[in-house]
């Protein structure tokens, strides 16, 4: 292709990537909600209360929808995160309740986490079981373990020291804004540019070609698994930390939600795509629309409808533009 | 001289702005077995497929038993009497023969339900008339792809084709099914069917078809008998000039041993294997189908297991359990299936050429070296001729043969110090077979050993300094390739 | 005399034991040995279990989704699979609750939410063929929009109205001795069975899961037996919502939930293939679901903590997808 670079076209190119990208896409039509409700409803959506509620529900999803990019790409699919989250926010709030130290309570409850994504990604990588089959096994196991843990009781109680996790600040804002931000930052560098990571995507775009490449496809995949999961317990302890308690019910559909947003970001079920930075914009887009749709109607028994239909909405659309760029 | 069945009068066909088809038209008489070649792009599969209902042409007429048609899908073809037997078969692996033969139309009673006597007996009977007895009961995926074939073939016959369509129907087909459906073939055309069919073959086009249609870049540019013309004018229609270098120069000197195999074996696929690859030369590995060639390659690589055997790179002993050990030290293995097997097919051209070597391009923690990678996959594209000089797209919109150069291009930037190529040009062009011969014995050149597995004999013959024969799992000979004949290596493959 | 007893012996082991091996498959034959154990067992341990009445606990405790399972086996041959299932489930026992509490006559009230139904399953093939969408992200995000419809117009209470007492026929009353469920789940399985394995229409199924490129060129219309697959699919489990509805003479946005897991194990477990369309049968699916009662109806009576199980149906699951296609890559390494 000739390089014609003169500032004319230079201009003209550069509107077109933004145009292009999907993710300039995503910002444009976050913007256009927001202005949208700011007109409606003004006087509630921009109130600080809202903005709060708002952003607190993100920090989960930002992470659990990050950790399933990582699956997606590798052509998995991680349906146990809500799951692994109430499991160990249940165990975490078990052993602070039993006097364990709070630093130790975290770490077990991590290691819990990760212990799911280890079975996630061993089941999938070594015994080569459908991924969808695999976290949906995990995913009522995990359940029907808290359930059994807790007996579906809430467990409260926990030591203040706890709850100051979710609620230190740090120039002004709460611990975990941060803690979030890190990780999704730290994510997508090293998709990018870091080796073993990146790698992930030529597993999931042609598993065969990656092992003959010599690319160690079942490590890439077990950590994808561990990683997820790992998001999933991270949020777990934000959670459990910021309600004091830990409860077998939490982290229900949070799936997805994840799924959704990692898919409008640009996620394919068929591997070999996916972006972080697409599905932190897909989780606020969701966060807005929902809380824009329960502001509209009042009532909060619409949110999973809610969900669903975005869901719905997210996986046709993203179906007509794989079909559109098929055909280029 | 027999009827016209098929006539083709000035079919033009594009795609978006692509012109895939410029005014062909050409012939078809009754009974007769036609073969259509061309090089990758040159218009043979959509010529078929607008011949078969599939494609609509934008111009021209088709003319079927003297009348003009208009098929507007593929059942309107069938129902007139053409079917196409693809390469990818399309049967139900899970039911029975004459379930797949009858798909759609089984015997039914009153309210639907399936005669089941009925149904194997007229299958039966379809492959009687072909010559054969066949357990119409069995399950279709349980059959060899050779009998799968002929099971394609039956079913256009219980359809009442009057036209046969096979597209390269040879490709994945063992010498003895070959044989087998040249026979078939015969036998159809004694009873008034008309085969025609697209092959890169030209062994075999000239062995079976009467007639020879050279397609090039969507132009008819030949249409001759097979009796009255050459396999050198051939393929100069083809291509459009002469390709007296196919093969380049052979290697005239040999230096030291680079690479031993020493007793290879594993139970039930191959045993005894032992060679020896000389520095400079090319050592080919021929055989039939299904003789064990690919199974000692991917022993080799570490991509499937061996029982015993010893491999020494220049005098190393070599520890592979798997393609990441086996590529560290030095061994790659060039696929057979490029695209399920060999390369990322929606990835750029860049990352399927670092794909192997990735570990060349990052810093001491793990993280790209993004200019290192552009340089070097840049100068490999360059240097291949990979079409269009630009890594940035993406490798499926590469044609066959450029998608080829871009899986050698692979294994060359892993730096190997042993490749071994599987089907090298298979469905490659005739320029770029050139090129990546050309490339092959320059790389042998270089000090890299190289042995080539090929089951077209020609290219083995042109290639290959020495040539292991393998036969039902050993290998039966190693043969100088001094004044080899096609004919003397036949005899050690099968015997 | 100890000569005489082996040969029978062994002309018995041949004359049932390999017919059967061979009628059946491999798979379903494991599935009846493991049955019979367990029943077995479970007469043995537990008081009661053998006995009529707790059959009928044993049956009723999961016929509704056994009904499902016929229409998934269905979906599941085909190449795709519903999750929507168990959400059409409760929506539909909402819906005729909302009928009824509107005061349709019952034939009206029937009609509509089956044609509700047949509409979700009507939307899930549309996903499918025209966006091409995979059908099993389509029947999670219905499964979700669903279950969230259900709640919001129920508003998160369960909806009690008057079921006329011609109504609750449907789900208490019985015909023949055995309650009304069983016999029609006995009626749909045979129907479908033998329709599945002998009616050319149906047997399309097989084709179009295998190969639906092949298919579409042997003439079949792919696309129109994927609509009717998935209506099938949500209309039985409109049928299940609409029974569940009658026997508890009440209905709750809750019914059904997580059942979409038991209904695929049991279709996993009689030996048809979630991975790879084109295999499977009524007569596996039938199996999987009399297993799955044992084990459900093990859990009541030796009075396991329910909370229990969702981990076993889980790692059910696992095992029964792990073997299935375990034994599918035996059988083609063995020829």
């Amino acid at each position: 292709m000739a390089n014609t670079g003169t500032a004319q076209t230079g201009a003209r190119t550069f509107f077109k990537g933004i145009s292009r990208s999907r993710e300039s896409g995503l910002f444009l039509i976050i913007i256009a909600a927001f202005l949208l409700l700011a007109l409606l409803k003004g006087n509630i959506f921009l109130s600080l209360k809202n903005f709060e509620g708002i952003t607190t529900g993100i920090t989960y999803d930002l992470l659990m929808a990050a950790g399933m990019t990582v699956v997606l790409i590798l052509w998995g699919i991680d349906l146990s995160v809500g799951a692994v989250l109430a499991l160990t926010s249940v165990i975490t709030a078990m052993l602070l309740r039993a006097g364990v130290s709070i630093p130790l309570s975290v770490a077990l409850g991590l290691l819990c986490s990760l212990g799911a994504g280890a079975l996630n990604g061993f089941c999938v990588s070594r015994l080569k079981i459908a991924p969808f089959i695999v976290t949906l096994a995990v995913m009522s196991v995990a359940r029907g373990i808290a359930l059994v843990l807790s007996s579906g009781y809430f467990l409260s109680g926990l030591p203040e020291g706890y709850t100051h996790i979710s609620e230190g600040t740090f120039i002004g804002l709460p611990m975990p804004y941060f803690v979030v931000l890190f990780v999704l930052v730290v994510l997508h560098l090293l998709l990018k540019n870091w080796k073993f990571l990146n790698q992930a995507f030529y597993v999931g775009t042609n598993p065969q070609s990656a092992v003959l490449s010599g690319i160690n496809a079942n490590l890439v995949t077990f950590v994808g698994y561990l990683i997820s999961s790992l998001m999933a317990g991270i949020a777990a302890i934000f959670m459990s930390s910021k309600l004091a308690m830990g409860f077998s019910q939490f982290g229900q559909l949070a799936e997805l939600r994840a799924i959704a947003a990692a898919v409008i970001g640009g996620a394919s079920f068929t591997g070999g795509s996916g972006s972080i930075l697409g599905a932190t914009l897909g989780v606020i887009l969701i966060a807005i629309i929902s809380n824009g749709f329960v502001l509209l109607n009042g009532s909060p028994n619409w949110q999973q409808a809610v969900s669903g239909i975005i869901l719905l909405v997210a996986v046709g659309v993203d179906a007509i533009r794989r079909r559109r760029e098929g055909r280029e | 001289m027999g009827d016209m069945l098929l006539q083709l009068d000035g079919i033009s066909k594009s795609f978006v702005s692509n012109k895939v088809l410029d005014a062909v038209s050409a012939e078809f008489e009754k009974g007769k077995c036609y073969a259509v070649v061309g090089e990758n792009g040159a218009g043979k599969s959509t010529l078929m497929k607008i011949i078969g209902g599939i494609y609509r042409p934008d111009a021209g007429k088709v003319f079927f038993e003297g009348k003009e048609i208009h098929f507007f899908s593929a059942s309107d073809a069938i129902a007139a009497g053409i079917s196409i037997v693809y390469q990818e078969l399309s049967l139900a692996g899970n039911l029975s023969v004459a379930q797949n033969i009858f798909c759609h139309r089984e015997f039914v009673n009153g309210l639907g339900f399936i005669n089941w006597n009925r149904l194997y007996l007229e299958a039966e009977k379809i492959f009687e008339q072909m010559g054969l007895k066949i357990d119409t009961r069995k399950k279709v995926g349980k059959l060899s792809v050779g009998m799968q074939q002929t099971i394609e073939i039956g079913k256009a016959l219980s359809l009442k084709s009057k036209l046969i369509i096979m597209d390269e129907p040879t490709s994945a087909l063992s010498e003895k099914e070959v044989d087998h459906l040249y026979e078939i073939i015969t036998l159809l055309k004694h009873r008034g069917v008309t085969v025609i069919f697209i092959s890169h073959k030209l062994t075999e086009v000239f062995r079976i078809a009467e007639r020879i249609i050279v397609l090039r870049d969507g132009v008819l540019v030949g249409s001759e008998e097979t009796a009255r013309i050459t396999r050198e004018e051939v393929i100069r229609l083809m291509v459009g000039r002469h390709i007296t270098d196919l093969f380049p120069e052979k290697g005239a000197s040999r230096g030291e041993v680079v690479f031993e195999a020493k007793n290879m074996s594993r139970k039930g696929v191959f045993s005894g294997i032992s060679f020896a690859l000389m520095e400079r030369e090319i050592l080919g590995f021929a055989g039939l189908v299904g003789a064990g060639r690919s199974e000692v390659a991917r022993a080799i690589f570490g991509a499937d297991k061996m029982n015993v055997g010893e491999l020494v790179l220049r005098g190393k002993r070599m520890r592979i359990r798997n393609p990441r050990d086996a590529i560290r030290q030095g061994i790659c293995y060039l696929t057979e299936d490029r695209k399920s097997l060999g390369l990322f097919l929606t990835m750029k051209v860049k990352s399927n050429i670092v794909a192997a070597a990735l570990g060349r391009f990052v810093t001491r923690m793990g993280f790209y070296r993004q200019r290192k990678i552009k340089q070097q996959s840049m100068s490999f594209v360059r240097a291949m001729e990979i079409r269009p000089f630009d890594d940035e797209i993406n490798v499926m919109s590469l044609s066959g043969g450029n998608q080829q150069k871009t899986l050698l291009a692979k294994w060359l930037c892993a730096e190997p110090k042993l490749l071994i190529a599987d089907e090298p040009t298979r469905g490659v062009d005739v320029g770029a077979k050139a090129k990546i011969h050309k490339d092959l014995r320059v790389l042998a050149e270089s000090g890299v050993g190289v042995i080539v597995i090929s089951s077209e004999l020609p290219e083995i013959l042109g290639l290959c300094d020495r040539v292991a024969i393998f036969r039902e799992g050993t290998i039966s000979a190693i043969l100088e390739n001094r004044n080899l004949g096609q004919e003397e290596v036949m005899r050690h493959a099968t015997k | 005399m100890s000569d005489m007893s082996t040969t029978t012996d062994r002309s018995l082991r041949g004359r049932i034991f390999f017919p059967l091996l061979r009628a059946v498959g491999i798979q379903n034959f494991c599935l009846i040995v493991i049955i019979v154990l367990v029943f077995g067992g479970m007469s043995l341990f537990v008081v009661n279990f053998f006995s009529p009445a707790n059959f009928e606990v044993l049956v009723m405790g999961f016929i509704f989704e056994a009904i499902m399972a016929l229409g998934m086996t269905l979906v599941i041959i085909a190449g795709g699979i519903d999750l929507s299932v168990s959400a059409v489930l409760g929506f539909s026992a909402i819906m005729i609750a909302f009928f009824f509490k509107a005061r349709f006559p019952i034939a009206l009230a029937l009609g509509c939410t089956f044609l509700i139904a047949a509409c979700i399953g009507l939307f899930n093939a549309w996903m499918t063929n025209i966006l091409r969408v995979h059908p099993f992200i389509a029947t999670l995000a219905m499964m979700l929009t669903i279950r969230g419809l259900a709640l919001a117009i129920s508003n998160g209470e369960n909806v009690t109205s008057d079921f006329p007492n011609q109504f609750l026929f449907l789900g208490q009353g019985r015909v023949f001795g055995l309650p009304f469920p069983i016999v029609l789940f006995i009626v749909l399985a045979v129907v479908i069975g033998v329709l599945l394995k002998h009616h050319r229409y149906f047997q399309q199924v097989y084709f179009i899961g295998d190969n639906p490129r092949a298919a579409r060129l042997s003439g079949i219309r792919v696309e129109s037996f994927i609509y009717v697959i998935f209506m099938l699919s949500s209309l039985l489990a409109c049928t299940s919502g609409v029974l569940t509805a009658s026997l508890y003479d009440n209905a709750s946005n809750s019914y059904g939930i997580n059942s979409e897991l038991r209904v695929i194990t049991a279709v996993a477990l009689g030996g048809t293939s979630i991975v790879k369309g084109g295999t499977g049968t009524i007569f596996g699916t039938v199996l999987g679901i009399i297993f799955m009662s044992i084990v459900y109806n093990a859990f009541v009576m030796a009075g396991i903590n329910p909370y229990y199980e969702t981990i076993v149906i889980g790692s059910i699951l696992l095992i029964a997808v792990f073997l299935v296609e375990f034994v599918r890559k035996l059988e083609t390494r063995i020829q």
